[in-house]
């Protein structure tokens, strides 16, 4: 028994859609006329009801199904992510960074950064300066500039920029950005 | 008829390489029956209660494969009690006792107790090959005795098993003289293993080519065993998490440039991120890449990571790859056949997740692409729409939305549209999972329309009985149907009682089907096993007709009722 077609697709972006043309329901004004079970939350949740935001997805909701069988994935992976799942955007690795004439340092994500770039807009931003490093050539100016260095695990003071971003995360220990006269 | 010798005819069928093709050529005449049935090595069973070992060894007797399969599938989401049943010492208890020359054992969902694998280990002198996915039941003592009696062991494969981990020393159990390993995977073990013999087994096995190396083994270990192994063509490392300094990486680095033949990784079980780009050399010739088990790897490195694999086919991650990750992967990956994005937090609102325009672009970018597992957070009609369009040459695809019973979000509507372009389109579609808001609409399109799916999983789904009698009266390659919280009931189970006799197996769970109704069923039907399975209510068992039944497990068998049913399934 097909149902005659008064739905119509609404908002759907594209015209392909006339390819499946017996559409569906009458149209209905609220979720009450689908017939639905014992356990059904999600209809009203997504009908933005007053229910605690923190079930915006499907639980089991009988008391007695302690161990989940939603969404379905397989019991390891399940038990893997959920010591880990939470460290997804966790992992953070913050160094100090010193202006030379300032004893007040401040910290710094490193890992919030993907790159060198991103890290100088940071600190140029931080310390109301302009930062150089090794991919910026040229005359070095007078009092207005400062210099982006590095202490490496050998206790080194070195300039930033010369190695991979990578290479550099693997080494790096704390930053200090020095006068360019110093320098 | 028959013209040739029996020794031709024999070498003519070993060419054929399928199941279905040997059973068809079984069916053909006497003499075919005959030579087939002595010729046939590999032999699979899709449900272990359909057959019983014995009738299957007289029927191949030189049986040296064989697959068994136990538990229905939704045993992998908690929905089948402990105990349930799919034990495969009886199966080996047979085949020692008739002295089958089994060679390769490959088991899934099964109970594998370390009393079997002992028996297995020292019943067949030939064994080359245990495959164990999603079993339990036994600990590393049973690999001790797989280990130290199986001489000329190829393959030993453990993915995804709850193993008791005893931390003993059951890799040390190979024998010096025990070369001939092709494929060794412990991944899913928890506990500690020898590294020295691991090593060492690693360094005198030279057809080593697919090794999964587990948690315990740290990056310093896998290191060393690189070295051992530069053939490795499929490697899953084990923790991967290293002070970072740079003699580590830049060891690393030149180790894994060695390591030229790997096409397929997998592990990360942890993992320190600045270790990652030691890897990105092999990344450019690798064709599978499983993240699914590495949360450690998120956001851009993640991206990082992808975009040096340009030749993948296969890839398996978490959605902590988000939309725009799914977008670089859809550039990037232009070959690729088979996606799977798992959920990284499966309760939380997480901002990681993916949405429908992971999907929509990917469909764009990668036109290979064939299979498809998705946990998202949403989906639009016009984005499956879309999808079918762009990828007709779907054969799996499995959709869950983690909001079960979600609608479409700018439309409000039921998803029923998507998924009956997804079937109208993707004519060669075998495998399909619906999730999100449906109605009955969406079963009459799939019986409509999937003229070739063989498995179909629904859950939260449909108005009435009318759902699921489109299925079962359209699709007529159905093999395996799972059905829970649907309102289907008596009128949707009993309408085609037939039906079933084609099939392998329906699953059904808190939907509206009653005792009554399953009690005609199984009178109606002899050659089906109709279980029910009650964890709870044990006492009301019988009592009354009109009880709507928990979960009904129904299978076609050759050898009746099983005898191993526990004490909460009955067999009607």
């Amino acid at each position: 028994m097909f149902w005659v077609s008064l739905f119509t697709m609404g908002r759907a972006t594209n015209s392909s859609s006339s390819s499946i043309d017996s559409s569906s329901h009458p149209t209905v004004s609220s979720a009450s006329s689908f017939p639905r079970l014992k356990r059904d939350l999600s209809t009203d949740l997504s009908l933005g009801l007053s229910i605690s935001t923190s079930d915006h997805h499907y639980c089991p909701s009988t008391p007695r199904e302690q161990q989940s069988d939603w969404p379905p994935i397989k019991t390891l992976l399940r038990k893997a992510l959920a010591g880990e799942g939470n460290k997804c955007n966790d992992a953070t690795f913050f160094v100090k960074v010193y202006m030379e004439g300032i004893p007040i340092g401040r910290k710094l994500d490193l890992f919030a950064h993907d790159g060198y770039h991103a890290l100088i807009r940071t600190l140029d931003d931080m310390f109301s300066t302009t930062i150089l490093w090794a991919e910026v050539d040229g005359v070095l100016h007078s009092e207005k500039c400062h210099v982006l260095t590095y202490e490496d695990k050998e206790g080194d003071w070195m300039m930033v920029g010369d190695v991979p971003w990578e290479l550099f995360l693997t080494t790096v220990k704390r930053l200090k950005i020095t006068r360019v006269d110093k320098y | 008829m028959n013209y040739f010798p029996d020794e031709v005819l024999e070498h003519v069928f070993d060419f054929l390489t399928s199941h279905r093709d040997r059973n068809a050529v079984s069916l053909v005449c006497k003499s075919w029956f005959k030579v087939e049935k002595w010729s046939r090595r590999r032999v699979f069973v899709g449900n272990c209660y359909a057959i019983s070992p014995e009738r299957l060894i007289a029927r191949f007797p030189r049986v040296r494969v064989l697959t068994l399969k136990g538990k229905p599938h939704f045993a992998d989401f908690n929905l089948v009690p402990p105990d349930w049943g799919g034990f495969v010492y009886p199966w080996i208890e047979a085949m020692a006792k008739s002295n089958i020359g089994l060679e390769e054992l490959r088991l899934k969902r099964m109970v594998v107790s370390n009393e079997g694998l002992e028996l297995l280990a020292r019943s067949f002198v030939n064994f080359k090959s245990l495959v164990l996915v999603s079993c339990e039941g036994f600990t590393t003592d049973g690999l001790a005795a797989v280990a130290a009696n199986c001489r000329f062991l190829r393959e030993l494969d453990l993915q995804e098993n709850e193993v008791e981990d005893r931390k003993g020393q059951w890799l040390s159990c190979f024998p010096d003289s025990c070369t001939s390993l092709v494929s060794l995977n412990f991944a899913c073990l928890k506990g500690e293993v020898n590294l020295t013999a691991l090593e060492r087994l690693v360094a005198r096995c030279p057809n080593l080519k697919s090794l999964r190396l587990n948690r315990a083994v740290p990056l310093d270990a896998l290191q060393r065993i690189l070295m051992h192994a530069p053939q490795l063509v499929d490697l899953g490392t084990g923790s991967y998490v290293h002070d970072p300094d740079a003699e580590t990486v830049n060891k690393l680095i030149s180790t894994f440039q060695k390591c030229k033949s790997i096409r397929s990784m997998s592990g990360f079980l942890e993992v320190a991120p600045l270790c990652l780009p030691a890897i990105y050399p092999i990344c450019s010739n690798l064709t599978s890449l499983n993240l699914s088990y590495a949360p450690g790897i998120h956001g851009d490195e993640l991206i990082k990571l992808i975009h040096h694999c340009r030749k993948l086919q296969r890839l398996w991650i978490l959605d902590c790859i988000g939309d725009k990750g799914l977008g670089v992967v859809a550039c990037t990956c232009k070959e690729l056949q088979e996606l799977r994005v798992f959920p990284s937090d499966p309760f939380g609102v997480g901002n990681a997740a993916v949405t429908e325009e992971g999907l929509v672009a990917i469909s764009f970018g990668c036109p290979k692409l064939h299979s498809l597992l998705y946990f998202c957070q949403q989906m639009t009609n016009a984005a499956l729409i879309t999808v079918a369009k762009n990828c007709p040459n779907f054969t799996r695809f499995r959709l869950c939305i983690l909001d079960a019973t979600k609608a479409d979000p700018v439309t409000m509507q039921p998803l029923d549209e998507g998924f009956g372009a997804i079937v109208q389109s993707c004519k060669g579609l075998r495998r399909l999972s619906l999730s999100g808001l449906l109605t009955d609409q969406v079963f009459l399109y799939i019986g409509m329309y999937a003229e070739q799916l063989e498995m179909l999983s629904i859950a939260f789904a449909g108005d009435s009985d009318k759902g699921m009698l489109y299925v079962l009266n359209g699709c007529k390659k159905l093999r395996k149907l799972e059905i829970r919280d649907c309102p289907f009931g008596n009128v949707a189970l009993l309408t085609d009682v037939g039906k079933y006799e084609t099939m392998r197996s329906l699953w059904m769970s808190s939907c509206e089907v009653t005792l009554g109704g399953c009690k005609v069923l199984a009178e109606k039907m002899p050659r089906i096993n109709v279980e029910i399975i009650n964890e709870y209510d044990q006492m009301e068992f019988g009592f009354d007709d009109r009880q709507k039944v928990d979960k009904m497990f129904l299978y076609r068998t050759l050898v009746g009722p099983r005898k191993d049913a526990p004490h909460f399934v009955w067999t009607l």
